[in-house]
């Protein structure tokens, strides 16, 4: 390997570790404040770019009809819930932020596909459109069992993958989608041919994860969702209401799940169900930093992203066994380093 | 119904198993040999999740591990199938082994998260090794035969796989029923408890994880014979979410679930192939994996114990039969009356600047029960904590019985004789009274995994099953040996506790506020079992702020205040002592 | 024990399925899965299909369709189901080369014929009784006539990149015998993942060997990834591949940079260049109208092709088979095994078929067809 190939690997293997970074953040956003491992994350990140692809065909995204259907669904179940409690007077309020709100990108979508459209229009609507779907599935899904274990959170969220892949099959069909760079151009940096997309990515990563820190650390949502991830209990009674800040959570996730999206379907060809692999090589890194640290999240990233890149130019064929096998030694060590903690878990 | 009956029926069962290639159509066979294969994986996948709390999406993987290796003593080898059954086994628990080593000291999700990621590792792996056929796989695997006699056909692995399935199920069923199989049933709901106990949950971790590793071993070499062909796509992850899929349909709690499960689950996924096509045509396929998951969504927001508990409650229940008094396990010579047996010196523990107990010291002596008091945040449960060994000290030393315990895990701590129960009562409620007892003398009893799957241990589990019903009697709870545990009311879960920690034998008691949440005549009766209990010569560490329980009961007390020790003394004289007024009550007792 | 017997009943009734005169076809292709994108290809074919002929004579063909979701075990199952339960005369499947070896083993186990539309080793039964044929054209084939036309192109070596799948691998090992017998050279075996987002790390090492041309192992759209990586690391050479790459998308995706890249293609895919004495024309355009009114699309893929040969081989062998034997018993299978391994000169779609006793492919490189690709449309090569 040459100096110059290595470069052109690092570079490669940052970009990847960017989309991993974003992912991997909206993973480590959600699991600290709601426990949930939210496994169909890729899942977003691939409709995200199923529907941006589809836009730019001039065809009407199948996520038209799954965001309304998942609007629909999350109604009924929250219209049920307030009659039964008696809380008539929060229909309209559950109407506007469940029915109303998650519907507006949707008709949009659904009256202007077809349409010649702009770049960022196009950008604009696919990432309204899927920002709703992660809360809606919370409401659907998860708040239902909200006190459960970590366990049965989790091996909820994998089977809602498998629920979201087997829709994303039904709605965009086998077929992988590539759309047009978001910007075609190459720049030469200290001798290294630099794609201009590459460099997007990069800059896209750095700002967003730099926005959700400003977010965290010096606003009052930040610090509600803060909170709510050290303490449930004690957040509800500061006057937080943790279903709340799920639901916040969950949209900031959607947003940089989006985001990636957006940002890789120029880069690679994307199929219904291209986002578990993407989410669990995110997953990786966020275990690399035991899914609680930011920063330790954005260095796990980074060091899949960098790890696959070299691993591919190795040895191609086992790169997938190199990334997902990273993490044996990565468990071996935390669990020699790890402090005698109470790790008491609930009972069931 | 009685045992003799219930075995009756399940013999009745097993002959109309025998007969059912007579009697079914072949490709009922073919569904009954997938679900005997896939409920062998799921066999173990209760063992580990649903008994032992252990969540692993990896099953497939060890199916796949030993699918392949069988295949390839077979095939690119060329040896026996009997060979190929010894090299999956083998392979299959040493990887295991090692793969449990690395994640099972983790946090639960840890372990789960890495188990779709090396189950993912794996996949990749087979499809890329070239002895192992790459992304097409291994063909032409040759059939199992005994004795010359092949079993290629469907009707005959049949019997081969539903035996290897009905000897599993009993074994498992053996071993969750002695002393390693309660230690595995106890593990869920955290580890202190177990470790108070005296049992290496970590130990039991393992071994429980290489058992599931076995059974998913047997699932996946009779795979690779009844299919003839190898290919990475059947143990994908995606089928190791099934196998849970089935578990949990089945009910996770339940050894029965797994077959169950895997029943009910291949059946479905049977007729949905045949009747959906006919509602939604064209996409039948990617119908099928949302209804799946909706499904699998939908048990697991409103059904979580799966089906096997309702059809248990159709089932005639057998009547337990109490354990007869016979024999007993050996007894320690409690140590001569007066002696200290444990000495702490100046202990101190710190959380981060707070000194929770600041260089404490005090003596036990044998045959007394000593009380050590101090108002709420005194630092007493902190002590506690350190004395069993469940908080690490930071200066100073413990000897118990002349021996030094200050670095030794918790476990050890209960093995050498100190036994405990917990402010917040840690019971197991699934667990009868009798059962939870018996958890106690797990430190004085030896049996391990095999000797209890295979009965051996029953002398042994005769004499502590007579121990365990001693010390119910003793504590007043003979006649609900057979209640669950969840079910007693609070006053009686502590007695309970108190019985499994007589059961340990132990040279010391410590209760960690053993009055709180009681009422009077509770209270009262404490007091007179504990009362009985030092007339036997056992000694008490009480920690309680109950000052007229602690008053009327001990022989001295130690006093803390604001992590030190303040004075202690006898009762009346430290009741007496200005300073514990004013620590107390400010001054007005 | 009520509750036993009840359940043993409900086991039983899975059992029903009572045996027919008619011909009974079991057709295995995947819909979901990632084999889905070929496998419905496959479907669409037999539609079209069954849309050309229903029949044989008056004799109308039963047909059931199952989907195995990619999965070689729902292979199995599904062959064993339309063997026992719906007693079929015939298998025809499957999408992925696993599932369709898979459901090989069960029809040489179950002693039923069986026409494979994946390119698969074909296995032989435990007695060497062969009851498999496999439709495509070899993978060996379709990259020997490649390997063969770089010959002619002058190429000395080449480099090769694929999928890391059963598809990879089959095109990696073909291309090897024919490199040896022409005295050229494969400077790498690289592979990727259908999911990969960048080839960059394999097209460095690629553009290290400085090859003389690039051999592609992908299919459709990520098969374009190669290409598209290549040009960007200044890759000026010529580009060969296999018929996956006839694919509407791996042009939309490709775009510009794909143009010109030489293909090997069932004589199918150009019907409508081919000069009207090729045997492909007639049939091929048969085919096109019974798929546009089967499935209301035009086609100009090659894999549903293959399912409509099948059905041709199979219409052909049944018509003799039914001289001698009743539909729905084992001497009618046998009989049709022996009809379709002594079919002779049957026309198809995509090639001239001839089976022969002991031989699982019937075809040979009249089959194949170069087409280079010009202005987004593939362009028959002589």
């Amino acid at each position: 390997m040459t100096g110059e190939i290595a470069a052109i690997l690092a570079v490669d293997g940052i970009a990847s570790g960017a989309i991993y970074l974003l992912i991997g953040l909206g993973l480590v956003l959600i699991f600290a404040v709601t426990r949930v491992i939210f496994v169909p994350f890729g899942d977003i990140a691939a409709f995200t770019a199923l529907s941006l692809a589809s836009l730019e065909t001039g065809t009407r995204p199948g996520t038209v009809a799954l965001v309304a259907g998942l609007a629909v669904l999350a109604t009924l179940i929250e219209c049920t819930a307030l009659v039964r409690a008696g809380a008539l007077s929060r229909l309209p309020r559950a109407l506007l932020f469940y029915l109303v709100l998650p519907l507006l990108p949707a008709a949009a979508v659904w009256l202007v596909a077809g349409m010649a459209l702009s770049m960022p229009v196009r950008i604009a609507l696919s990432l309204a459109l899927v920002l709703p779907i992660a809360p809606l599935l919370d409401r659907i899904v998860f708040r239902p069992i909200a006190d459960a274990s970590v366990l049965l959170l989790l091996t909820v969220a994998v089977a809602l993958h498998f629920a979201l892949s087997g829709m994303g099959l039904l709605f965009f069909g086998p077929e992988g989608v590539r759309t047009k760079p978001l910007v075609d151009a190459v720049f030469e940096v200290a001798g290294l041919i630099v794609n201009a997309q590459t460099l997007l990515i990069v800059v896209a990563a750095v700002v967003f994860s730099g926005l959700l820190f400003l977010v965290f650390e010096y606003t009052l949502l930040g610090k509600a969702l803060r909170a709510t991830a050290i303490n449930r209990t004690g957040a509800r009674l500061v006057g937080i209401r943790p279903a709340t800040t799920g639901t916040i959570a969950y949209l900031l996730a959607s947003l940089l799940a989006g985001i990636s999206g957006v940002l890789i379907a120029p880069v690679t060809t994307i199929f219904y169900d291209s986002g578990f692999l993407i989410g669990l090589k995110a997953f990786v890194g966020a275990i690399i930093a035991g899914m609680t640290s930011y920063p330790g999240t954005a260095l796990g990233s980074l060091l899949v992203g960098l790890l696959e890149s070299y691993s591919s130019f190795w040895s191609s064929a086992y790169k997938e066994v190199v990334v997902f096998g990273i993490l044996i030694p990565v468990l071996l060590w935390r669990s020699l380093s790890m402090a005698a903690t109470d790790d008491e878990e609930t009972e069931e | 119904m009685t045992a003799a009956q219930l075995r009756l029926a399940g013999l009745g069962a097993i002959v109309l198993l025998a007969f059912f290639p007579a009697i079914l159509s072949p490709f009922s066979i073919t569904l009954l040999n997938f679900i005997g294969i896939y409920a062998l994986a799921v066999l173990g996948l209760v063992l580990l999740t649903g008994i032992g709390g252990m969540l692993s999406f990896g099953q497939a993987a060890f199916v796949g591990i030993a699918a392949y290796a069988t295949a390839w003593v077979t095939v690119k080898q060329g040896y026996s199938p009997w060979l190929g059954l010894a090299l999956a086994l083998v392979l299959t628990a040493a990887i295991a082994a090692i793969l449990g080593g690395v994640t099972l000291r983790l946090g639960g999700h840890f372990l789960s998260l890495s188990t779709i990621a090396w189950g993912l590792a794996i996949y990749f792996l087979f499809g890329n090794l070239p002895m192992l056929g790459q992304f097409n796989g291994i063909s032409d695997i040759p059939p199992i035969s005994i004795a010359g006699f092949s079993l290629a056909a469907s009707q005959r692995i049949y019997y081969l796989i539903w035996i290897i399935l009905i000897v599993a199920l009993v074994l498992a069923a053996n071993l969750l029923g002695s002393r390693q199989g309660r230690a595995i049933r106890a593990l869920r709901g955290g580890r202190i408890m177990v470790e108070s106990l005296g049992i290496d949950p970590f130990r039991i971790k393992l071994v429980t994880f290489v058992l599931a590793a076995l059974l998913s071993a047997l699932s996946g070499w009779l795979y690779a014979h009844m299919s003839r062909f190898v290919s990475p796509a059947p143990f994908d992850v995606n089928v190791g979410i099934l196998y849970l899929l089935m578990a949990m349909v089945g009910g996770m709690g339940h050894l029965s679930g797994a077959v169950l499960g895997a029943t009910i689950v291949t059946l479905l996924r049977n007729s949905i192939q045949d009747y959906l096509p006919k509602i939604a045509f064209s996409a039948s396929g990617q119908v099928e994996v949302v209804v799946f998951a909706v499904l699998f969504i939908l048990l697991l927001q409103r059904a979580r114990g799966g089906l096997a508990p309702f059809a248990l409650r159709y089932l005639p229940r057998v009547q337990p039969t109490p354990p007869k008094l016979v024999g007993a396990l050996d007894h320690r010579r409690q140590p001569d009356r007066g002696t200290p047996i444990l000495a702490v010196s100046e202990a101190t523990r710190r959380f981060g600047g707070l000194v929770a107990v600041n260089s404490v010291s005090f003596e036990v002596e044998a045959g007394e029960i000593l009380g050590l008091i101090g108002p709420n945040g005194a630092g007493k449960t902190t002590m506690f904590n350190l004395i069993t060994g469940a908080l690490p000290l930071d200066q100073g030393r413990i000897a118990f019985l002349g021996r030094d315990i200050t670095h030794l895990p918790q476990r050890l701590i209960a093995r050498a004789g100190i036994a405990r129960t917990f402010q917040h009562v840690k019971l197991r409620p699934h667990m009868t009274l009798l059962d939870t007892v018996l958890l106690g003398t797990y430190g004085r009893t030896s049996s391990g995994f095999l000797g209890g799957a295979l009965l051996l241990d029953r002398a042994e589990e005769h004499r502590a099953e007579a121990e365990a019903m001693r010390q119910l009697q003793r504590v007043g709870l003979a006649d609900r040996a057979f209640d669950l545990a969840g079910n007693l009311p609070l006053g009686n879960q502590r007695l309970l506790e108190i019985a499994r920690a007589l059961a340990a034998d132990p040279a010391l008691l410590v209760l960690d506020e053993p009055a709180a949440g009681l009422r009077t005549a509770e209270k009262a009766e404490l007091t007179r079992l504990l009362q009985a209990l030092r007339a036997e010569g056992l000694t008490i560490l009480l920690v309680e702020h109950d000052m007229d329980f602690v008053m009327g009961l001990v022989d001295r007390t130690v006093v803390m205040d604001f992590g030190s020790k303040l004075c202690e003394g006898a009762p009346d004289a430290v009741r007496a002592d200005p300073r514990v007024q004013e620590a107390y009550l400010g001054g007005v007792v | 024990m009520r509750k036993i017997i009840a359940a043993a009943l409900a086991v039983a009734s899975l059992g029903v399925g009572a045996a027919q005169a008619e011909i009974t076809v079991g057709f295995v292709t995947s819909q979901s899965g990632p084999g889905s994108s070929i496998g419905v290809l496959y479907d669409r074919g037999m539609k079209a299909a069954v849309e050309y002929a229903s029949s044989i004579g008056t004799e109308k063909i039963k047909f059931i369709q199952l989907d195995d979701g990619s999965d070689p075990s729902a292979a199995t199952r599904n062959a064993r189901k339309l063997v026992e339960e719906n007693k079929v005369d015939l298998l025809i499947g499957t999408a992925t080369a696993p599932s369709t070896i898979a459901m090989a083993a069960v029809a040489n186990e179950l002693k039923v014929p069986m026409i494979a539309i994946s390119p698969i080793t074909v296995p032989a039964a435990d007695s060497g009784d062969r009851w498999v044929i496999a439709m495509p054209q070899p993978p060996s084939l379709m990259v020997k006539v490649v390997v063969d036309r770089m010959k002619r192109d002058g190429i000395k070596n080449f480099a090769y990149i694929g999928f890391s799948d059963a598809w990879g691998d089959l095109v990696y090992n073909g291309a090897q015998k024919p490199a040896e017998a022409n005295g050229m050279k494969i400077l790498t075996n690289e592979r990727y993942a259908r999911t990969d987002t960048s080839v960059t790390g394999q097209v460095l090492k690629i553009m290290a060997t400085k090859p003389d041309a690039v051999l592609l192992g992908g299919s459709a759209t990520q098969g374009a990834l190669p290409p598209l990586t290549l040009a960007e690391r200044g890759y000026k050479g010529p580009l060969y591949g296999t018929p996956a790459l006839l694919n509407a998308d791996f042009i939309r995706v490709g775009g510009k940079v794909v143009e010109g890249v030489l293909v090997s293609a069932g004589p199918v895919i150009v019907a409508e260049q081919l000069p009207d004495s090729h045997f492909s024309k007639k049939i091929s355009m048969d085919f096109r109208a019974a798929y546009q009114k089967a499935n209301g699309m035009p086609t100009t893929d090659g894999f549903s092709a293959y399912s409509f040969d099948a059905w041709l081989v199979f219409l052909d062998a049944a018509k003799r088979a039914m001289a001698t034997a009743k539909p729905g018993t084992p001497e009618f299978r046998t009989a049709l095994k022996n009809a379709i391994f002594t079919t002779k000169d049957l026309v198809g779609t995509h090639a001239i078929y001839n089976f022969k006793p002991g031989e699982s492919y019937g075809v040979d490189e009249r089959s194949l067809v170069l087409v280079r690709l010009a202005d987004g449309k593939w362009k028959y090569e002589p």
